[in-house]
Parts: C-alpha cells; structure tokens; sequence
C-alpha cells in the first residue's frame, strides 16, 4: 500500500514536471533563435564590410562631410566640391537640412576614390549672410591621401568678431 | 523597284512605331512612383527636395521655354494658393535657355539645370504633375499652359477632394 502511493506520488510530480519541461523546452528554442539571429546579422554586417573593401578599399577611400557652426552669419545654399582624380561633388541645401546642420548635425556629402598621392582640393560654399546678401566660401587645400582612408569635414563656422563666417576644412 | 520602294515605306513605319513606343515607355506615367530630385531656386532662397514633400499633395509645373513670363503663370500661382490650406505644395520648374531670365513668382521656382547631378528633366514640357502624398504620379497634364487651365483646376479641385476624404479617412482608422 506503501508502495503504491509512492508510486501514485511519483507519477504526479511526473505530471506535474511536464509543463516545467515543456517552458524549458520552449526557453532553449528561443535561446537559439536569439542566437541564430545574432549570427544573421554579424555576418551580414562581415558581407557589407567585405563588400565595402572591395569596392573602395582603404587605400583610395575618402569621404567628405559638412558641418555648420551656429550659423549665424551664413546659411549655406550649396556646395561644390572638385578636384583632379574625382567626379565634382555637388550638393543643394534644403531649409530643412540647413535647420538640421544648424542644430549639430554632420553632413555625410559624399564617399569617394581617390588614389594615393597628393590632392588640390577646391570647395564652393554658396549662400547667403545675415543680410540676405549672397556669398561664396571657398576653401582651396592640398591634401595627402595615404593608404588609410582620408575623412575631411568641410566646416563653416560663425567669425563674430568680423560679424562673418569661414570655411575651412578639418582631418578626422 | 515597286517592291523595293513598298519594303522600305513599310521598314520605316516599323521602325517610327517603334521610336513612339520607347518615347511613351520613357516618359512617367500616372501610377508610378516619382524619383526624388533636389532642385536650386532660380529667383534666390532655399532648394527643394522632393522627398521631403512625402505626406503632402504636390503640384509640379515644368515650364516650357519662359522668359521673364510670370504673367502666363499668374492664374496657376493663384489657384495653387487657393490650396495652401490643405497643404498643396506647389512649385515651378524652369530651364534657363540662353539669357532667358526666370519668372518672379512668389511660389519657389526651380532650377532645372544638368549642372546640378541631384536632379532630373522632364520632357514633353509645358506639363502639370499631381504627385500624391506617398510619392505616386496621379495625375500628368500635358501641352500649353494657356489652353490647359480649366483642366487643371478642374482635376486639381476633384484630387484634392480625394485627397483631404482619404486622409480623414485614415486619421480616422
């Protein structure tokens, strides 16, 4: 009789363990499938950075950006930027856009190839100052590609002093 | 020699079918997506971008050659305004052509320039495009402005309606 509730009493936690198993189960799966998923996307993130050193490997890679400090005495229109080697860069500003390099964003303006050696940059920053009058900003540097990937920021910054802005150009 | 002259006319129909046929499928039809562009102001201020636009209705207007010729396009300035309040975005597209000088207008002119790789042409020109708020062309007007204003207002006040019942439409939802 002893035997047999203990048997009854085993058969009931079996029961019982079921569903515990089950969860467990269920938690394992999930487990891998956060896993599989992680997997999916650092080899995506590999494949695109494979795919990127193919197509415009470090040793001619080069990328502008362009930024607005303030903003006060200039708003840019659009930008131009040539020089030997490349296809010149051009760029027309939206309200919106100049509203959003106002409040600190960096203008990623173009990914290029540009081979190794030294480079006669030429940038035309067109807008207007404070009075509504236009301008142009122009930025004129020789710059030196090695086999590491040159990042230049184009940077228009507020001269209180001469109630004016310049341009210049800034290595990352 | 009959034959031959009969072959050849019958070669060049062919072949004039077919150019039709290319110039057709090139130019944009209603139902498909607008590529986006961005364009310089050719009377001073900011450039537009297109996609930027997304969720409100745009009305395109690409001019023909213009010189200095805001008085033909006062009447569509004018109905385009009438529209403001429901968010009609409306904008000119001008092509300089030697030293033609850009109508003054008080809706954004745009500078429709090769020089400029961020935006496109269109061809045939005059033409009106009503682009709807996800993009989509819904409505190509094409020939003279002059001869085609009461079509346009006409289509231009059906779509809007259409426009404002489907956005209350999904506001509702």
């Amino acid at each position: 009789m002893k035997k047999l509730s203990l048997l009854a009493a085993c058969a009931l936690l079996g029961i019982l363990a079921m569903p515990v198993q089950a969860e467990q189960q269920n938690a394992n799966i999930a487990a891998d499938i956060v896993q599989v998923k992680r997997s999916v996307l650092e080899l995506n993130k590999d494949l695109y950075e494979l795919e990127e050193d193919l197509l415009s490997p470090a040793t001619t890679r080069a990328a502008f950006y362009f930024s607005l400090t303030y903003g006060e005495f200039f708003e840019p229109l659009s930008i131009e930027v040539s020089g030997a080697g490349f296809e010149a860069v051009r760029h027309i500003y939206t309200e919106r856009q100049v509203a959003a390099l106002r409040m600190g964003a960096v203008q990623p303006l173009a990914n290029i190839n540009l081979g190794p050696g030294k480079h006669n940059l030429r940038a035309i920053i067109r807008g207007v100052d404070q009075l509504g009058q236009n301008r142009e900003l122009v930025v004129e540097q020789q710059v030196e590609k090695t086999d590491k990937p040159l990042l230049l920021e184009f940077v228009v910054s507020d001269v209180a002093e001469q109630q004016s802005a310049a341009a210049q150009l800034k290595f990352w | 020699m009959g034959h031959f002259i009969r072959l050849l006319f019958l070669s060049l129909c062919v072949i004039s079918a077919q150019a039709e046929e290319l110039s057709a499928a090139d130019t944009l039809a209603p139902g498909q997506l607008v590529d986006d562009f961005s364009m310089p102001s050719a009377i001073g201020g900011w450039g537009q971008r297109l996609a930027e636009q997304r969720g409100k209705p745009v009305m395109l207007i690409w001019l023909d050659r213009c010189n200095q010729c805001q008085e033909e396009l006062v009447r569509y300035q004018l109905l385009a305004e009438s529209y403001a309040l429901d968010q009609l975005v409306a904008w000119f597209i001008w092509a300089p052509h030697k030293n033609d000088v850009p109508p003054k207008m008080r809706l954004p002119v745009l500078l429709n320039d090769q020089y400029w790789s961020q935006s496109w042409g269109f061809n045939p020109r005059p033409a009106i495009m009503l682009i709807n708020k996800d993009g989509v062309l819904d409505h190509l007007i094409l020939g003279e402005l002059s001869g085609h204003y009461d079509e346009t207002e006409k289509t231009l006040a059906q779509w809007m309606t259409e426009q404002q019942l489907q956005a209350s439409a999904e506001n509702g939802q």
